[in-house]
C-alpha cells in the first residue's frame, strides 16, 4: 500500500530531525491531503507558531520534492482532522474539527460509566458520603442541594460523583447531566468570553438537570469564573436542579473563594471522605482484583494495604503493578512476588516515614516543638500529640515498641502501647481527634 | 589507506522497540507497548536513573502508535520546561500522550496544573498516558498532590540498570542494527575501559561505527584503543 505524502514527508525528516523533535512537533500533526494542498492540523496556537517558525519552510520544500508534479502547498492550522479508519495510510479529505472555537460541553456529560455505587467499596471513612450520595442520586434536586463532598486526593470523591450522575441517567435517560472538572469550566468560560459566546455558555450550564463539578478548589482566585458560577449556581438551585461539588478541603478552608460561595455551598449537605481504614483498603483491593479476574491472596492484599496508605488511587496503582508483573511472567501472586514488584514504592515509603519525620510533622501540625514530644511534660497539649506521634510510628514504621519509646525521650515500651490504645479509643469517641489523626496519616504517606 | 567520508545521513539507532534491549525490564517494556497499542493499562509511569531507557521507550511508543494509526505526541519536560504550558492545550485529542522528565517541572504551579488538566481530559476521552521521571511520582517534588496521585494511578515501573551481560547484549543489539559486527571481546574491552552508563556506551558505539566506516576497518580492540585515546 502506498504511503501518503505526509508519511513520506515524515520519513524524509527522520534523517534530519531528532527523535524528540519528530515526536513532539511533527508526528502529532494531523494531515489532510487535498488537491495541491497538504493541510496540517496542530492542537493549539502555540504549536502552530512553533512549527511555522522552525519546520514549515522545510516541510514545504520536501512536499514539492516528493510531488514535483503536484507542487503541493503546506498549510498549517489549528484543529484536528476527522479520524480516518486506522490504520489505512490514505487520509481522505474529511472535514476538520476546529478546536480553536468555543467548545461547549453541551450534550457531552463526560460521565464514566465504570463508576457506580455497586463497585464503590464502603467503609467507615466513606459510608456517610456514600449513603448521602445514593439519596441524592435517587432524588436529585430535592434530597440535598447542593451536595458537597470533600476529602484528600484519590479517596473516591470523583467515583461517587460519577456514580450519582450515572444513577440519575439510568433512572431518567432524558436528564441533562453535565460532569466536568472545575478547570474545564474555567477554560470553557474563557473561550466563551474570547469568542463572544458567553450567552450560550450561560444558557447551557443553567439548563442542565444536574451539574457536577469536580475539584472546585481550583476556582480559588478566579473572580470572573466565581461570579459566573455564582449565578449559575443560584439559577440551578432555584429551579431545583441538582448541584454536586467536590473539593480537597472543607469549603470554608478554601482560600481565594468568595464568601458568598462558601456560604451557599453549606446550604445543602457537606460530607467528608477520609482515607480508608486498613480493612476497607483490603476490601477495595480484593474487589479490584476480582474485577480484573485475578486471584489475590488475602495476605498480599493486606501487605499492599498496610504499606500504601496514602490514598485509594495509589493503592489501585500498586495493585495494577503487581497484576502487570503477574500477567507478564505468568507467575502466581505470592507475598514474595508482590514485595518484589513493589520494592521501589515500598522503599520510598520506608525512606519517607521515619520516627524523626513523624515527630517533625506532628509537632508542626500541633504547633509545638519537637523537643516537647521528647520531653517529660505531661500537659495535655503535649501528651495528646505525643500519643498520636507514637501511634503513627507504630502504624507506619517497622520499629519495635522499645525503639519507638527510645525515640520519644527514652520512654518504656509500655508507654508506647498505652499511647496506641489511647489513640484508638479517642479516635472512636472524638471525630475531631480522628480527623487530626487521619490528616497526619495522609500527610506522612502522600 | 584513504579515508572515506561517511554519508551525512547515516543510519541512526532510531528510538524504536527493536533497538531496546529489555533485559530485566521486559514487563515494563510490554506495558509501554500495550499502552502504545491502546490495550492493557492506560496509565503507566516509568522511573529510573539517567540512561536507563525512559526516553527511548517513550519515543518508541510514539513511533509504534503512529504506525498503528494512533495519534501520539511526546513532550520531554526537561527540554521544554521553558515553554509555556499552553503547548499542551488540547492534547487530549491524541490517543497517546507521553510526558518525559516530569520532575523537570516540579514546583512550577502552572505546568503542574496544566498536566493535571490534560491527564483528566485525556483519560475522560479514553486516551493513554505514559509518563516518566527520575523517581516514583511521590518523590518527584511535585507540589500538586492531585497530579502526583494521578501519575501513580497505574503501574509504576522502575527501569533497572543492566548488568554487564545486559550491557553487552544491548551494545551488540545496537551494533547489529547499524550493520556492525561487535565481537564479544571488543564489547568486554569497552566495558572495562569506557564509562559504563548506556548513554556513554551508545555514544562510543556511534563513534566507533563512524571510524570503522571512514577507515574501512573492522571493529577491533586496536581500533577501540585508538578512539578511546583520541
Amino acid at each position: 500500500m502506498d504511503a501518503t505524502l505526509w508519511q513520506r514527508c515524515i520519513r524524509r525528516l527522520e534523517g534530519e530531525l531528532s527523535e524528540q523533535q519528530l515526536n513532539t512537533w511533527i508526528r502529532p500533526l494531523q494531515a489532510v491531503e487535498e488537491p495541491q494542498v497538504l493541510r496540517l492540523y496542530a492542537p493549539n496556537r502555540f504549536v502552530v507558531d512553533w512549527v511555522s517558525e522552525h519546520f514549515l519552510e522545510r516541510l514545504g520544500e520536501i512536499a514539492i520534492e516528493l510531488e514535483p508534479a503536484e507542487t503541493p502547498k503546506v498549510v498549517l492550522e489549528i484543529g484536528a482532522a476527522a479520524r480516518a479508519a486506522p490504520p489505512t495510510p490514505v487520509l481522505n479529505g474529511s472535514r476538520p474539527t476546529p478546536t480553536s472555537g468555543p467548545r461547549m460541553s453541551a450534550g457531552a456529560t463526560r460521565l464514566d460509566p465504570r463508576f457506580s455505587f455497586e463497585n464503590f467499596v464502603e467503609g467507615k471513612s466513606n459510608q456517610l458520603a456514600r449513603a448521602a450520595a445514593q439519596q441524592v442520586a435517587e432524588n436529585p434536586g430535592h434530597a440535598y442541594n447542593p451536595f458537597f463532598i470533600y476529602g484528600g486526593v484519590g479517596l473516591g470523591k470523583t467515583h461517587l460523583m460519577h456514580a450519582i450522575g450515572n444513577t440519575i441517567l439510568r433512572r431518567n435517560p432524558q436528564a441533562k447531566v453535565a460532569y466536568l472538572n472545575s478547570e474545564r469550566f474555567v477554560a470553557d468560560m474563557v473561550k466563551a468570553l474570547q469568542h463572544n459566546t458567553i450567552n450560550e455558555f450561560k444558557r447551557f450550564y443553567r439548563s442542565v438537570d444536574a451539574l457536577l463539578i469536580d475539584d472546585i478548589q481550583f476556582f480559588a482566585g478566579k473572580d470572573r469564573t466565581q461570579e459566573e458560577f455564582f449565578h449559575t449556581f443560584n439559577a440551578l438551585l432555584e429551579a431545583h436542579h441538582q448541584v454536586i461539588l467536590t473539593c480537597d478541603r472543607y469549603p470554608k478552608e478554601v482560600n481565594g473563594l468568595e464568601e458568598r460561595l462558601k456560604s451557599r455551598f453549606g446550604w445543602g449537605l457537606t460530607v467528608a471522605i477520609g482515607p480508608p481504614e486498613l480493612e476497607t483498603s483490603v476490601a477495595i483491593l480484593m474487589s479490584k482484583a476480582s474485577d480484573a479476574g485475578v486471584v489475590l491472596p488475602h495476605e498480599v492484599a493486606f501487605l499492599i494495604a498496610k504499606r500504601i496508605r496514602s490514598n485509594v488511587r495509589e493503592l489501585e496503582g500498586a495493585l495494577r503493578r503487581v497484576i502487570a508483573n503477574a500477567n507478564f511472567t505468568g507467575q502466581p501472586i505470592t507475598l514474595e512476588f508482590a514485595r518484589e514488584a513493589l520494592r521501589d514504592l515500598l522503599a520510598l515509603q520506608d525512606r519517607l516515614v521515619t520516627i524523626d519525620n513523624i515527630q517533625k510533622t506532628v509537632a508542626e501540625y500541633f504547633k509545638i516543638r519537637i523537643s516537647d514530644l521528647q520531653s517529660k511534660s505531661r500537659s495535655r497539649s503535649v501528651t495528646r500529640p505525643r500519643q498520636i506521634a507514637m501511634a503513627l510510628a507504630k502504624e507506619l514504621t517497622s520499629h519495635s515498641l522499645p525503639e519507638i519509646g527510645e525515640g520519644f525521650g527514652g520512654r518504656d515500651h509500655t508507654t508506647v502501647l498505652h499511647a496506641c490504645r489511647k489513640v484508638k479509643e479517642l479516635r472512636e469517641q472524638d471525630l475531631r481527634f480522628d480527623e487530626d489523626y487521619l490528616n497526619l496519616l495522609r500527610t506522612l504517606t502522600t | 589507506m584513504g579515508v572515506q567520508l561517511p554519508l551525512g545521513v547515516g543510519l541512526t539507532d532510531g528510538a524504536v522497540f527493536a533497538t531496546f534491549h529489555a533485559g530485566p525490564n521486559a514487563a515494563a517494556v510490554q506495558a509501554v507497548r500495550d499502552a502504545a497499542a491502546g490495550r492493557g493499562e492506560p496509565v503507566v509511569f516509568l522511573h529510573g536513573a539517567a540512561g536507563a531507557g525512559r526516553t527511548h521507550l517513550l519515543q518508541a511508543a510514539c513511533v509504534e502508535a503512529e504506525q498503528a494509526g494512533r495519534r501520539a505526541a511526546l513532550l520531554p519536560l526537561h527540554r521544554c520546561a521553558a515553554l509555556p504550558p499552553q503547548v499542551i492545550e488540547n492534547w487530549e485529542q491524541y490517543d497517546l500522550v507521553c510526558i518525559d522528565d516530569v520532575d523537570g517541572i516540579a514546583g512550577d504551579a502552572g505546568w503542574e496544573r496544566a498536566l493535571f488538566v490534560l491527564f483528566n481530559a485525556l483519560r475522560a476521552r479514553g486516551g493513554c498516558w505514559l509518563a516518566a521521571g527520575a523517581n516514583v511520582p511521590g518523590a518527584l517534588g511535585l507540589t500538586l498532590p492531585d497530579l502526583a496521585s494521578r501519575l501513580a494511578a497505574g503501574p509504576v515501573f522502575r527501569l533497572q540498570p543492566l548488568d554487564d551481560d545486559g550491557r553487552l547484549a544491548a551494545l551488540a543489539l545496537r551494533a547489529r542494527r547499524r550493520g556492525l559486527e561487535l565481537p564479544d571481546e571488543v564489547g568486554r574491552y569497552l566495558l572495562k575501559h569506557a564509562p559504563r552508563d548506556m548513554v556513554s556506551l551508545y555514544g562510543l558505539l556511534e563513534r566507533l561505527d563512524h571510524a570503522s566506516l571512514s577507515q574501512q576497518r573492522r571493529l577491533t580492540i586496536p581500533l577501540v584503543k585508538e578512539i578511546l585515546n583520541a
